[in-house]
């Protein structure tokens, strides 16, 4: 903290210096009073209360005053030299040199009577440097969203919008829930330990999105705490996605999997406007897999139990399966047809209101938004409340200083079921058994039935969803606060700038949750009955950051900027949570209330980190005759979490961009406005995850050893390691043509990522289970294209039209020994074997084809390559088995699942493995058209799309496996059941057999397009809006995820991988595939 | 002016840079110490030391179907690795395990669950870091005597033996690491070490250890929770009996007995709480110290507890056929067979039950003491080894002593026959049997019949294979008959992802 508040103070210092500069300036003259009259340019009425300011050569107000009741003011002035300014809200200010002047009688003219005017103007990017480059000049590879193109789209988070507008920008999510986060991942993913997700710069100032690694306890999941990009959408002016590492290389470590830069709308000079919008939206969850009934279930259950342990159930040891009415309670309870999905299903809607006043004078300007958000999830138990507000207030105090003051605060509420494993559990659910308790008279009674066992098991294999939902919690309740204060001095004009940025970062989380008895069964003296969670972590973040900017002057044919950067960041986070059990109660969901605190895992536990990091940064851009244009950088980092000896790095970028449409030669082709080629190479440095890892901790037990306490090395000491660095080669095309109407833009990359971190499992007798270590290379390889047209454009019709495809490949290089390279067995039922082959695509797996059912007893023979029988030397026909290894054998058995067998030896084994496919998408991207009519129809389009790769459906594996007395889908009413059915689905065998090995046959071609977005947008006509008295307003009804074209015939197509598993084995465990929303909106501005 | 704004500048940024980033960035954690700052005092010394007992009982108790690395506790594993191949345990099939029935039934595979050893070299790790890091502690801390670091070395050599010991026997040749893995400089990829090599080691480490070992700590339960010289003695019986050395068995023996430290429990109604409720008994010579008021529970209530749908069971034939029923007077009982399980539930009452009464403990009181060593075993260690040696009438006198303290039921026809004493084979098939009713579910049957079976191979392979053929489903019986053939049978595969973490391990043969 010392070190922060020594640092605030030097650059006080530091700007006090620059201040008696100017101050000397000022020496006092003789004062001279100067007088008039200010009056109303059309109306002659005098202007009350108007501003009239002496402003120095800088526009610095020297002195100023206000005119009275008759517009008279009198102001005795400091220098002639300085200009006098009157100004007043509503009107055009003037400015007159006063020289020998001593009476000023001015009429000022009413802003209401301006012709808008539109500013049209190369845009100018920051790239979050401080440079202002013109993104024709830009020789980086980056991509730019105006979020006016995104408002009708219903969403919580800006993430959301996101998804396929971007070419080579990733972005899928996590789960339906409100409140849930986003996988975003620019150019696939270039490191596999830790957070895989961009950097998020608001303002040019980092927000940290991770979740802090001390949230530890295992009630509670990442999914329950994302409040990822808490930033309402209706405050982003425009969002730029920066790819490729010379773009990235200046952001520093923790920009290695790219940068979203986000700018938020700042007042500009005008009168006030205030604009409301409303969006509204409904969600539908569809259907989910058909599952059985309970009849079909206790048809499928007895046949399972007889074929698999050859003996029939036992209805007196499972009377869930007695169905005997002269024993009512398991009649009654275990004999009904229960959907439980639709039982914790419902529609839900998401709620936004915004409302934002922007303006300002010449002096101030200001954007203020408060914004509520209100959803309701479609799971039982599961919304989101949010409450943003954001001021964001520029005070230009002269020519030379601009302040700058942004606050944005964001409460939220999440609210979420206790563990993520709600669906799952009411697909599993047995269809039978009954949500409310019949007691032993067959009566129903309000009680929740949540036996403790069943036959299914217990607690946390199984529990009553619907009591989970309902009485069930996993709250979490986030707070943040970000002041950010920026100042900006021109020491000498038009040469040397000094930008200086502070921002705080308070940021609290509460996480609460409950586990209810009553969902359980558990008896009330168990550990985890009843058991209240309440975890509370506070981080304070202080980021700084002070930039020289030097634009020089070098000649007319060519530009120059150079940039000095230092920054510095300091984030400390303090967690504590309690956990206590047995509360007498479910409606005692805190833990303060009095519950068992003392007990295996139960009490208190807290913990304190702190993490900071320095930079220093040169950079330049220099471009010559506006076609060779080169940028150069260089940083050096300094991270807290490295040892001493791997404490820093430097990582240079240097790109450049070649404008052939600027050659002279080129000026016979009129059409085209800009022809570019650029070319790029860039080096990113990754710290590690976690605080203090190249310490040899030690920690104490959280309990005694006849009552001594006791200490032990928590972790292994990373002397070792090094930054993790990715190199990206970037070379890139643009071509824009037909004043602006045909946009394209092509990239090509490769990133290598070298010394790649991977917290890798150890063998365990080092004593450890798990260490972060630098184990090998991953290059992340691909292109990515995208194309804007505006085909039609008259009067009355604009037709606009986006393409975006990109491809990315990851292939790892290298590979420490201390990585294992295969995981999976084949000889596990729903288990698929991955390997690590060097020089290949991640994400590749192996397992069995799939050839259906053995029919018969006959077909079970072994066959040779020609299809003849295999015979023993007695001249017995072999039957095909399964080898388990170390000489024991399945014999298949008629109904039994067929699988190949390569070698035709008659025994499935691990040499009948063969490569299945790779979950990595061919091509990703979206498409679709914008038709705009009369200026105020427009009608939008938005179709996203992944090809080319595989799913292992997770979800059919469960419901299809016929191994265990879980729920199943109504596709296993065509099993095999007796000799001679000829069938894809295997006998039903409990607990026995190798019916559900890793195979083909729950592989599928994962390929979809979906219809994301369909919008209609109707602007009211401005003169009929005049007569409503409001300046503009628009009215659109959105319909999302409308339709998805696809042969996978599981729940949904878009999976993610689980990020922190090298293998990436494409699974999809969803039990519901995503819902349908549709939306209706408003805005007014008045 | 230029020249002044830039002259100023520059100074500034330097005097700010100047603040030492090395310094600004050297962080330290605050909940917790470091290994740099620690090992200053004959305090923290001791601290570690209680570490490496604390990690015995380290862990969460049996909770559910999802069961992690590192997340069981030793007693655990330990009782199931001593239990499950054997013929004292059954599954209630409510909440039984797949992984577990797939012992049960001589049906184990690589990946099964239950081969997993983390928790035992997360043990012998931190005994590898106090051995490595004590001896620098002398020359800081000048009030730490020689005398004294040598006894907290004792205890970490003796605990590292115990957890080597538990892995040959269960494993047969396992990896064996005598250094710390402190930081990323010391990692290696151990191969498999052969049993005799292990064996030879901890041998001589406890040899070591006897010289240095204390004799007592002043408090009760010290000495039970702690390694004193008799631990050592009573490991060195273990151990010596598995090699068949056994004339070193009873010396070791005999340094226990002629202590005078130790004495049998009277087998009156106060056994049961003396012994296995209350612990820490005068029988005891070492017992992992689980203890409810310092929240640490053992595994057994969630094992056991049939009514919530614990996992395990006792087998049918444990009451009547182990502890037969005296048929002229069924109140005569012994006492060891209310104690080992509940005749109705068949619920293990020596974990989950309590003296003279039907209730069970609860979740919160389930604390009981796993016992490793009691005074009883090392009568029988030294009766067994006796057996062998020509003194066939002094190990059956042992025995009877035994079975007069439990009162043990002798029903002609379901008992054993009384031996002749000059039989070896026959006194030590007594001491087995009664070591069976005796250290019923402590975690020591499958290691006894593994011991005994191995003595003569294959000749001796009956005493294993006829009791578990009992439990056997019939069906199964041949298969089991065969499986046992192979010595290498007796031993568990090492566990699928240590073959693949580490590939110079190789996995025992039979498994392959």
């Amino acid at each position: 903290m010392r070190k922060i508040i020594t640092y605030i103070c030097c650059i006080f210092a530091l700007s006090a210096c620059f201040f008696s500069q100017s101050l000397k300036a000022q020496t006092a003259a003789n004062k001279i009073l100067i007088k008039g009259k200010l009056i109303d340019s059309k109306t002659k009425e005098p202007l009350i209360g108007a501003s009239v300011q002496e402003q120095d050569a800088d526009k610095r107000t020297v002195t100023g005053t206000v005119t009275d009741i008759d517009g008279n003011f009198a102001l005795p002035v400091k220098s002639t030299a300085n200009k006098i300014v009157f100004s007043y809200i509503g009107y055009t200010a003037q400015s007159f040199p006063i020289g020998s002047t001593t009476v000023f009688n001015v009429s000022l003219v009413s802003a209401r009577e301006l012709v808008q005017v539109n500013i049209t103007g190369q845009v100018q990017r920051d790239n979050g440097t401080g440079l202002k480059i013109d993104s024709r000049d830009l020789t980086t590879a980056s991509a730019t969203i105006q979020m006016k193109d995104l408002e009708e789209l219903a969403v919580t988070s800006v993430d959301q919008a996101l998804q396929g507008r971007l070419p080579g920008v990733d972005i899928v999510a996590s789960s339906g829930d409100p409140g849930a986060g986003m996988s975003i991942k620019i150019r696939g993913t270039s490191t596999i330990n830790g957070a895989s997700n961009p950097l998020v710069v608001v303002d040019g100032v980092p927000f940290e999105t991770s979740i802090p690694t001390d949230f530890n306890f295992a009630t509670a999941d990442e999914q329950g705490y994302a409040s990822l990009l808490s930033i309402a959408p209706s405050d982003i002016k425009d969002i730029t996605v920066l790819k490729d590492a010379a773009a990235t290389a200046v952001w520093g470590s923790r920009a290695a999997n790219g940068v979203l830069i986000i700018n938020t709308k700042r007042g500009v000079q005008s009168a006030p406007v205030l604009t409301y919008s409303f969006t509204g939206s409904l969600d539908i969850q569809p259907t989910a897999i058909p599952l059985l009934n309970g009849n079909q279930y206790s048809e499928l259950i007895p046949e399972e139990y007889q074929n698999g342990q050859g003996v029939p159930i036992n209805i007196y040891k499972y009377p869930e399966f007695q169905h005997d009415i002269s024993n009512p309670f398991y009649y009654y309870n275990y004999g009904q047809n229960t959907d439980w999905l639709a039982a914790i299903t419902q529609n839900g809607y998401l709620l936004q209101n915004n409302i934002s006043l922007t303006g300002g004078g010449e002096k101030a300007r200001y954007f203020a938004s408060v914004g509520y958000t209100s959803q309701l999830g479609t799971t039982v138990g599961t919304g989101l409340t949010r409450l943003n507000a954001r001021l964001n207030l520029d005070y230009i105090v002269s020519n030379k200083i601009h302040f700058t003051t942004d606050i944005a605060y964001t409460h939220s509420v999440t609210q979420g079921d206790y563990g993520t494993t709600i669906r799952s559990v009411a697909q599993n659910k047995m269809p039978t058994m009954s949500i409310y308790q019949y007691n032993t008279l067959g009566q129903q009674t309000p009680v929740l039935f949540t036996p403790s066992s069943n036959v299914q098991g217990q607690y946390p294999g199984t529990y009553n969803p619907v009591a989970l939902a309902q009485q069930g919690n996993n709250n979490g309740y986030a707070d943040r606060i970000t002041p950010h204060f920026t100042v900006n001095y021109q020491i000498v004009p038009g040469l040397l700038t000094l930008h200086e940025d502070i921002q705080f970062d308070i940021n609290t989380n509460r996480v609460s949750s409950f586990l209810p008895a009553s969902a359980t069964g558990l008896a009330s003296t168990l550990l985890n009955a009843n058991t209240a969670y309440e975890f509370d972590t506070d981080a304070f973040d202080v980021y700084t950051k002070t930039n020289f900017i030097i634009t020089p002057k070098i000649g007319e044919k060519q530009t120059f900027q150079g940039l000095i950067q230092l920054s510095s960041d300091d984030t400390k986070s303090v967690n504590q949570s309690l956990l206590t059990a047995n509360s007498a109660t479910a409606i005692l969901q805190d833990p303060s209330a009095q519950g068992l605190d003392v007990g295996t895992g139960l009490g208190v536990a807290s913990g304190l980190t702190e993490t900071r990091s320095v930079s220093a940064l040169v950079s330049g851009q220099y471009s010559l005759l506006d076609r060779y244009i080169i940028n150069i950088s260089l940083r050096g980092d300094g991270n807290s979490r490295f040892g001493p000896a791997h404490r820093y790095g430097i990582f240079p970028a240097v790109s450049t961009r070649y404008r052939l449409s600027g050659e002279p030669f080129m000026s016979g082709f009129k059409f085209i406005n800009d022809l570019s080629v650029r070319a790029s190479y860039g080096v990113i440095g990754n710290a590690p995850a976690t605080d203090y890892s190249f310490y040899n901790n030690y920690s104490g037990y959280t309990y005694t050893y006849l009552g001594q306490t006791g200490v032990y090395p928590s972790n292994i000491e990373l002397d070792n390691l090094r930054w993790e660095k990715v190199t990206g080669k970037n070379l890139g095309f643009n071509l824009i043509m037909f004043n602006n109407r045909v946009n394209f833009d092509a990239e090509i990359y490769r990133n290598t990522t070298t010394d790649l971190f991977f917290n890798t499992n150890l063998p365990s007798n080092l004593g450890f289970s798990t260490v972060n270590l630098n184990v090998g290379t991953l290059d992340n390889q691909g292109f990515e294209i995208s194309l804007n047209v505006t085909p039609l454009k008259t009067k009355n019709w604009i037709i606009d039209f986006a393409f975006n495809i990109a491809h990315n490949e990851n292939v790892i290089r290298a590979l420490s020994p201390y990585v294992s390279v295969t995981t999976g067995s084949p000889l596990a039922n729903g288990s698929y074997e991955s390997t690590l082959l060097l020089n290949n695509p991640l994400g590749s797996f192996y397992g069995y084809v799939y050839q259906g059912v053995y029919p018969t007893q006959s077909s079970t023979i072994a066959t040779d390559k020609n299809g003849n029988q295999i015979k023993d030397p007695n001249g017995v026909p072999v039957q095909t088995v399964f080898g388990l290894g170390n000489g024991k054998y399945y014999n298949f058995q008629p109904g039994d699942a067929k699988y190949q067998d390569v070698n035709h030896d008659g025994i499935i084994d691990a040499r009948d493995v063969q490569y299945l496919g790779n979950g990595n998408p061919q091509f990703t991207g979206g498409f679709g058209p914008t038709v705009t009519f009369m200026r105020n129809w427009k009608l939008n389009l938005f179709f996203s799309y992944r090809t080319g790769f595989d799913i292992i459906n997770g979800t059919e594996i469960s419901t299809t496996n016929e191994y265990t007395f879980n729920n199943q889908s109504t596709a296993v009413l065509s099993r095999w059941e007796k000799p001679g059915d000829i069938t894809q689905i295997p006998r039903a065998l409990y607990g026995a057999g190798y019916n559900w090995l890793g195979s083909s046959r729950y592989v599928s071609d994962g390929s979809y397009l979906r219809f994301s977005s369909a919008t209609v947008r109707y602007n009211l006509n401005q003169t009929f809006a005049k007569k409503l008295g409001i300046k503009s307003a628009s009215v659109y009804v959105t319909g999302q995820n409308l339709y998805t074209w696809t042969h996978y015939l599981g729940q949904d197509p878009e999976i993610s991988p689980r990020a922190g598993d090298i293998y990436q084995q494409p699974i999809d465990s969803s039990t519901t595939p995503p819902f349908k929303s549709y939306t209706i909106g408003l805005t007014g501005t008045f | 002016m230029h020249k002044k704004i830039i002259y100023r500048s520059v100074l500034i940024v330097t005097l700010v840079l100047s603040c030492s980033c090395n310094k600004y960035l050297t962080l330290y954690p605050q909940n917790g110490t470091i290994r740099q700052q620690f090992w200053q005092n004959k305090e923290q010394l001791q601290s570690a030391v209680i570490g490496v007992y604390a990690s015995l009982i380290q862990g969460v108790p049996d909770g559910g179907t999802s069961k992690t690395q590192g997340n069981l506790q030793m007693a655990e594993t330990l009782f199931k690795w001593g239990e499950l191949r054997a013929d004292n345990i059954t599954t209630p099939l409510a909440g039984s395990y797949v992984d577990d029935v797939n012992v049960m039934n001589g049906n184990i595979l690589p990946t099964n669950y239950l081969v997993q050893w983390y928790s035992l070299y997360r043990t012998i790790n931190l005994c590898n870091t106090v051995l490595l890091y004590a001896p620098g502690v002398i020359s800081i801390d000048p009030t730490l005597t020689q005398t004294q670091l040598n006894a907290y070395m004792a205890e970490a050599l003796t605990v590292r033996a115990l957890m080597y010991f538990y892995l040959v026997r269960t494993f047969g040749d396992v990896p064996m690491k005598l250094t710390p893995t402190s930081t990323d400089n010391d990692l290696v990829l151990l191969p498999t070490t052969p049993q005799a090599t292990i064996i030879k080691q901890i041998l001589s480490d406890l040899s070591t250890a006897e010289g240095n070992a204390v004799y007592t700590y002043g408090v009760v339960a010290y000495d039970k929770g702690r390694v004193t010289r008799y631990t050592i003695n009573a490991l060195q019986a273990d151990i010596y009996l598995w090699t068949y050395d056994y004339t070193d068995c009873i010396t070791a023996c005999n340094k226990i007995i002629n202590s005078g430290q130790f004495g049998l429990v009277a087998g009156d109604g106060n056994f049961f709480s003396t012994v296995y409720s209350n612990g820490n008994s005068s029988e005891s010579i070492f017992e992992f110290q689980y203890d409810g008021s310092t929240t640490q529970t053992n595994p057994f209530y969630q094992m056991f507890y049939t009514n919530t749908g614990g996992s395990l069971a006792a087998q049918i034939n444990v009451q009547g056929s182990l502890f037969p029923v005296d048929p002229n007077n069924p109140k005569n009982v012994d006492v060891r067979a209310a104690i080992a399980s509940n005749g109705g539930t068949g619920a293990i009452s020596k974990w989950i039950g309590t003296p003279n009464s039907t209730a069970t403990l609860t979740a919160a009181t389930s604390y009981r003491h796993w016992i490793v060593y009691r005074y009883a075993e090392i009568l029988l260690f030294k009766a067994e080894a006796e057996a062998f040696t020509g003194q066939g009438q002094d190990a059956l006198n042992l025995v009877q002593q035994i079975q007069t303290r439990a009162n043990a039921i002798i029903v002609p026809g379901t008992s054993l026959t009384l031996p002749a004493a000059n039989d070896p084979v026959g006194v030590s098939n007594y001491v087995l049997d009664e070591r069976d009713r005796e250290f019923i579910f402590e975690g020591k049957r499958w290691y006894d019949l593994v011991r005994y079976a191995r003595r003569n191979f294959p000749t001796t392979l009956p005493i294993l294979t006829a009791p578990i053929l009992v439990n056997a489903s019939p069906a199964l019986q041949q298969i089991i008959l065969t499986k046992y053939q192979d010595p290498n049978s007796l031993y568990l595969p090492i566990y699928y992802t240590e073959l693949q973490l580490d590939p110079n391990l190789i996995q025992n043969p039979f498994y392959k």
